[in-house]
């Protein structure tokens, strides 16, 4: 891989186990009047997440919203934090009230160390 | 197993009917729900109570009726009724009124002392109260829920601050969503989470959904014995 100058991009090497975060994954579902866009929800949670928490607050949960993993017809998503801010992150998803004109509560379905732990009962 | 002990339905000033929301909480992993609703004779209460138990058996969850006073007399009404229903609750915002609520042992639920106030509501007096007549002072998650930038940040601190004397004094603490919409009902995990955000352990807060409720429901069963007199006077 070259970049704009034309010189080789060095790759990072991966971080070993015990240096990387320690990430939470969130699997919820949205309970709505209507069905809802992915980008409404991308929105309505992050606009939620840094009026609660702030700016600060975000960037300390390592929020991330796992967008390969939005599900339309089961209106199932799953977002990212690591291990130290799931509360806050959860209270946060208690604030969504409102996506468009559609009302919505999200229900909390599981939380794993792993995404492959999500799919395990 | 965790309870939502206060919830208005359309009955009172809620939006959404008893089914709506018992099917909603049911879904989101209640195993029970307590309606708080306004006192409107003996006669409204007893039709209330069919409707309960008709809507009971159909969303398969455990309802519970109680009454939100708000105001001494009507306090003393219920009173005076106890044995006819299952929860009191009392609507705090007013000083009088929160302080009678701490000092009346028939009361469970001292609702969000902290409502359209500028300071808590609560201080050390009133606790010591409510722990020794154990009445439960509530986080009502409503109030944060519909306040927003820094009037939601006023309620969070005044929360803060209960729990802090709640926790000093040892006084029951509960969690309750205080709905009047199907729609601000919130799963059991989010409104435990908020009350670790307020200054509860995690398994304190665990409890106020869990044990704090629990206790309430126990009482009643309690109550409805016939060995039962008043708070504290039973037969042997």
């Amino acid at each position: 891989m070259d970049n704009a100058r034309g010189e080789g991009v060095m790759k990072l090497k991966t971080l070993p186990p015990s240096l990387r975060e320690k990430h939470r994954y969130i699997a919820i579902k949205i309970i709505s009047e209507s069905p809802v866009e992915y980008s409404d929800l991308e929105n309505a949670i992050w606009n939620t997440m840094l009026d609660f928490l702030g700016e600060y607050g975000v960037a300390k949960t390592d929020f991330w919203i796992i967008k390969e993993r939005w599900v339309k017809n089961d209106q199932t998503c799953v977002v990212r934090c690591n291990h130290l801010s799931v509360q806050d992150v959860l209270a946060s998803l208690g604030l969504v009230t409102r996506l468009g004109d559609s009302r919505i509560a999200v229900k909390i379905l599981k939380i794993s160390g792993t995404l492959k732990g999500l799919n395990k009962k | 197993m965790y309870y939502d002990m206060h919830v208005h339905s359309a009955f009172s000033e809620g939006e959404s009917s008893l089914e709506e929301i018992a099917t909603q909480a049911k879904m989101l992993g209640y195993s029970g729900i307590c309606f708080a609703e306004y006192f409107k004779g003996k006669q409204k209460m007893l039709e209330l109570k069919e409707e309960i138990a008709k809507v009971s058996e159909k969303a398969r969850i455990k309802i519970f009726l109680g009454f939100e006073a708000r105001n001494s007399n009507e306090l003393k009404r219920l009173v005076a009724l106890r044995r006819e229903y299952d929860v009191l609750l009392v609507r705090g915002y007013d000083t009088k009124l929160n302080r009678l609520a701490v000092e009346t042992p028939e009361v469970d639920i001292l609702t969000h002392p902290e409502y359209e106030r500028k300071d808590s509501g609560l201080n050390h007096v009133l606790v010591k109260e409510a722990a020794k007549n154990n009445v439960s002072i509530e986080i009502n998650f409503r109030n944060i829920l519909i306040n927003s930038k820094n009037s939601r940040s006023a309620v969070l601190s005044h929360i803060t601050h209960n729990v802090m004397l709640c926790k000093k004094f040892k006084a029951p603490v509960i969690i309750c969503s205080g709905a009047i919409s199907h729609w601000q009902l919130r799963d059991p995990k989010i409104m435990i989470s908020f009350a670790k955000l307020v200054g509860l352990d995690l398994h304190e807060a665990k409890l106020s959904l869990s044990e704090a409720p629990k206790r309430i429901i126990n009482q009643i069963d309690e109550r409805k014995s016939r060995k039962w007199i008043m708070p504290g006077v039973k037969e042997l």
